[in-house]
Order: C-alpha cells, then structure tokens, then sequence
C-alpha cells in the first residue's frame, strides 16, 4: 500500500477567468507504515494535495496511484468508492454533523456499508476510550468543546480502519498538550 | 467489513427517521397536507365506487319495461285488463301488475316508499336483499318486509305489527314478515314491501287497477324492439326500459364525480408542485451535510435511497393514514363530506348506508395519483442533492 504521485497538476476553474493552478507537477512517493508532514504557507496548495491523495478529485493532469489504484481517470463513482474503502480523512475544518450525537458522527461512514448498530458500537467503544470521549458519547455533536470535535473527527476517520489516514492541519484547534496526544494516537 | 445490503437500508432507513423526526414540524405539516389530500381523493374514490354499485341496486326491483299510464302528463292509474293485450305481444314472457306509491306518516313524520307484488313476482326475488324472516306469504294478507330504519322510524321496538292510516283515515294493519338487508339500504331504506292487494288497500286503489305494469322479455336483445312496439300499441303510456333506468342514475353519478375527481385532481397537482418546490430549495445546511456524507464514503446511490426513504416514509405514512380515514369516513359516516355532491343536496336518502368495497384497482388508482405523483416531485431534488460533490466540503 503506497501513495505514487507523477507530474500531478491541479487546476481549478480551468480556462475561466478565475483560473488558478493549485499544483504544478508535483511528484512523490510515500511507502507503506510511514508518517509524513507536509508544510507549506497558506494557499500553497496543502489541501488540495490531500484531496487528490484523498481521492476527493482526480488530477487536472499527471498519474496519482493510491494504494494500487490509478485514480487519473476514474469516474467520481469509484473515487467514492476507493476513499470509502482506503481513506480516513481529517479536515481541516472539523467537519461533523452538529445534530447528531458523538457515537452517531463517529459511525457514520459504517451506515452505507450495511454494518449493523451493534457491531457499530462494537467498533466505535475502543476507540471513543482511546480518544477519551466515552463520557461525550451521547451528546450532541453541537454540544462539545473544539478539542472533542476534532477527536470526533479523528474517530470517525479511524472507524473503518483505513490504510491510509490524511489529516489537513488536524492540530489547528488544539493545544499543545492535545496536538501531541493527536500524534500519538495517529502515530 | 461489509454487511448485508438489508442492513444498509435498515441503516439508511433509520439515519432518514432521525432526520424526518429532527424536523418534525415541517415534515409535520407536509405529512398533515398530504394525508388530507389522500384523504379526499380516496373518499372520493370510495364513495363513488360504493354509489356505484348502490346504484345498480336500485335496479333490483326494476323489470325489463316498466309501463305507466299519463293523462295530462301527469301519471294515473292503468287498467289491469291491459295485460292481457301486453302478455299476447311477440317476444312478452311475462307481465305482472304492480302498485308503487309513496305514503307520508303524518304521525313519525317520514315518507315510505310502498311497492305491492304480486305472489309470483315476490317468490322471485333475490333471497340475499333479506337479513331475517321471510318474505309476504302468498295466501296471507298484511305481511310486509321493511327495513331496520323504517322499524326504528315506526317506533315498532320489539313488535311486529303496526297499522297505517288510508286515505278515508280508516287503518290497515300489518305484520312484519321479514326484514331488509342493510347492503340493499339505497333502496330498500324507505321501503314497504307487500302483497298487490294489500297495497291497493292501503291506497284504496280502485279494482282492477295499477300504478304500473312490468314487464319481462324473453330474450333481453329484443327489449327496445318490445318497448318500441309497446309505446306504438299504447300512446297514452310511458315505457321505460331498465337500460334507461340504469343510464339516467350513471349519468347523474359519472358527470357529478367526474366534475369532483377533476377538482380533487387540480388540489392534488398544487400540492404536488409545493411539495417539490419545498423539497428543491436545498438549505447550506442541508448541502454541507450531504457534503460531508459524500466524502466520508456514502455514494450518489446511498443520498438516493437515504432521500427515497425520507419521501417513502412520508408518503406511506400519508397513504395509510388518509385512506383509513377515508374507509372510516365512508363507511361509518357514509361519506357525509361529499354525499351532498354526489348524490345531490335535496335527494339525500334517509339512513343511506354505505358499504364501501376496498378494491386493488381503486387502491392502484388512489396509490397512482397520489404516491407516485409526489414520489416523483421529490426524485428531481433528490437527485440535485445527491449529486452534491465531496469537494465541496474541504
Ligand atoms: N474550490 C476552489 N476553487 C478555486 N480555487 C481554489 C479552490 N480551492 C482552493 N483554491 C485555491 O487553490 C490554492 C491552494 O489552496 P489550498 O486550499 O490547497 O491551500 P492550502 O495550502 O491548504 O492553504 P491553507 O493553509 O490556508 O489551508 C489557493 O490559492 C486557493 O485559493
Ligand atoms: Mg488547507
């Protein structure tokens, strides 16, 4: 399970106006098992490379292989698909529905796969107790502190034990006491 | 990893509860329109279907021609001795005298509708217009069948006999021998049914004299062809056949339902166009969260079926409820909503009871201007949200 990237460009907006080239032929490769930091000023570009490994949108053009699957050309179906199947993904911002409760937000992702509520809860427990969020489980999502959220987010980014987890700036909202727990846990 | 597709709707279906259920108040509302709607429409649908075949229960005593004797427009009495000429005329099977009148009970204040018999034509009749006893025996005299209404409006209680005033206000007595089916109420609501003679005593009908004479054809093809010969034999009569009998009552139903279902219809196609224009206006909110189902794995397939279910939900719910009311309305209040339009302000019968008859076609033709309609508003929406693309929440 690797990431492979080749001369990937991304363009916003192409041929308008308000044309913007986010990417200018970016290569890389990341191996199996390891943990990488991308850093960059604001409007470099960060996110909409996580997109793209994130398989939220193909490449403008170039090839951007993920986890064995040539993404390039595929239509946006199975680029649902693969980011179901490979990708948990934390966003920059957090994301999470305010209405629903913490358990609910967490298991969302497993609804569609036809995973029953039971098994659900089986899944989420370990991982609302290693996030420290068992006491929160019930709330509404609406309801908790900014530091929760985003270890809602991570939750819900681990819940179906993905290969690959992305996160765009995942301790933007924590303090530094957070953000290393954030590396641990993800580490 | 992956469950069973069952459990996925399961999933769906409950994830689009808790989101119906989060809005209660305008899926409320919705709900409420939509169900009032079914409602009208199946009562509608009900109530005609139940009129309908009411109606060809007014036929019941109805013979293949009905002859009347006019004078000055107005009917009279015919003589009995025309019968014989009537039972001679090729294609005449049988002809029996018939005394049909309506009598006011100046002391209940009700309207009877009287009809005598003869024997023969009583012994014909269908068995199943009787709930209990039997009907008017041949030999005897005074036995009438009536309906539970007519009882009820008699004040007879538990007792059988009862007599009635004639026109020289000396009484006649009766005994009730048997009594109506509810089934048949349309026309047996307000009826009297007796023997000839003891009618003619009743009205103090002159001998040897009917109100009307009906008549049976052997072969019911020749039945204008008879009439036809008939009316040129007797000018001074009016004969009317059953077919005409039967057009003027589906004339009268089909123009007034037809003029209802297609004001029912125009109701329904507003709603319809509300409903879809409510349901296309999607919130921010409503996008960033089918944003964010999108991304987090729930395909265009999944948005679908989650909005399929939320518009099914309501919808069935809409189509139980309002047809169980409709049911109840027509069946334990006879339709009072709309009796008035159907079957006209003044004729309104006395004790008009309904038995409506739930039949799959008309449950397919209520389902299909109502469900499917509003099924169909909701797919354009659905489909603008579902195809909301993941991006559009990084
Ligand atoms: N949907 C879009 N349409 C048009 N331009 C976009 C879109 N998304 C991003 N951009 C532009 O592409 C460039 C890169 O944006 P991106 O969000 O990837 O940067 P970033 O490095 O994540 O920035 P930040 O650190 O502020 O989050 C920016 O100039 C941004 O304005
Ligand atoms: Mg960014």
């Amino acid at each position: 399970m690797t990431i492979e990237l080749q001369e990937v460009c991304k363009v916003y907006n192409h041929g308008l106006a308000n044309e913007v080239t986010a990417l200018r032929a970016v290569s890389l490769t990341i191996a199996a098992g390891s943990m990488v930091c991308l850093r960059g000023p604001s409007g470099s570009g960060k996110s909409t490379l996580l997109a793209i490994i994130g398989c939220v949108f193909p490449p403008t053009s170039g090839r951007a292989v993920i986890g064995g699957q040539q993404i390039s050309r595929l239509p946006d179906h199975f680029l649902g698909r693969c980011r179901r199947e490979m990708i948990g993904f934390i966003f920059q911002r957090f994301n999470v529905l305010p209405q629903l409760t913490v358990l609910e937000n967490i298991t969302l992702p497993l609804l569609p796969l036809g995973i029953a509520p039971k098994h659900r809860l089986q899944r989420a427990m370990p991982l609302l107790a290693k996030l420290g969020l068992e006491h929160r489980r019930d709330f509404p999502a609406g309801q908790i502190s900014g530091g929760e959220l985003q270890r809602v987010a991570i939750a819900r980014a681990l819940i179906n034990d993905p290969p690959f987890l992305l996160a765009d700036e995942p301790t933007a909202h924590l303090d530094t006491q957070r953000s290393l727990e954030f590396m641990q846990i993800a580490g | 990893m992956t469950g069973n597709p069952l459990q996925r709707h399961l999933n769906l279906l409950d994830y689009a509860l808790a989101g119906l259920w989060r809005h209660r108040l305008k899926n409320g509302a919705v709900l409420a329109v939509f169900t009032f709607v079914i409602f009208l429409l199946a009562s509608f649908q009900l109530l005609t279907g139940a009129l309908e075949s009411s109606a060809e229960q007014l036929l019941v005593f109805a013979p293949h021609i009905t002859l009347q004797r006019l004078l000055a427009g107005r009917q009279v009495p015919v003589p009995e001795e025309r019968i014989n000429e009537l039972t001679a005329m090729f294609g005449v099977s049988t002809v029996r005298p018939r005394i049909w009148g309506y009598y006011f009970d100046h002391v209940n204040g009700a309207n009877y509708t009287v009809l005598g018999l003869t024997a023969e034509e009583i012994a014909a009749l269908p068995v199943t217009t009787l709930a209990a006893g039997a009907w008017p025996a041949a030999g005897e005299s005074g036995q009438v069948v009536v309906s539970q209404a007519v009882r009820q409006s008699l004040g007879l209680g538990e007792r059988r006999s009862f007599t009635l005033f004639r026109p020289d206000l000396s009484q006649a007595s009766f005994q009730i021998s048997g009594q109506f089916s509810s089934d048949t109420n349309i026309v047996t609501g307000d009826l009297l049914l007796m023997g000839l003679a003891d009618a003619r005593h009743l009205f103090a009908m002159p001998a040897a004299m009917v109100t009307d004479i009906a008549i049976e054809v052997a072969n019911p093809v020749e039945i204008e062809n008879v009439a036809e010969k008939i009316t040129a034999r007797f000018p001074d009569c009016r004969v009317l056949t059953r077919a005409q009998i039967r057009k003027t009552y589906q004339v009268v139903f089909g123009w007034r339902s037809g003029f209802g279902s297609v004001c029912l219809l125009a109701a329904l196609a507003s709603f319809v166009i509300l409903a879809s224009d409510k349901a296309s206006g999607l919130s921010q909110e409503e996008k960033r969260e089918i944003g964010i189902l999108k991304f987090i794995g729930f395909q265009t397939s999944d948005i679908l079926t989650l909005r399929f279910w939320e518009s099914g939900v309501v919808a069935g719910l809409a189509f139980g409820c309002g047809l169980t009311l409709a049911y109840l309305h027509v069946a334990f209040f006879d339709g009072s909503l709309f009796t008035p339009i159907l079957l006209g302000w003044s004729v309104l019968r006395p004790e008009l009871h309904l038995t409506p008859g739930l039949h799959l076609p008309d449950l397919l033709l209520i389902f299909s201007c109502s469900v499917l309609p509003y099924l169909a508003a909701t797919i354009i929406p659905a489909w603008r949200s579902a195809v909301i693309r993941a991006d559009t929440v990084i």
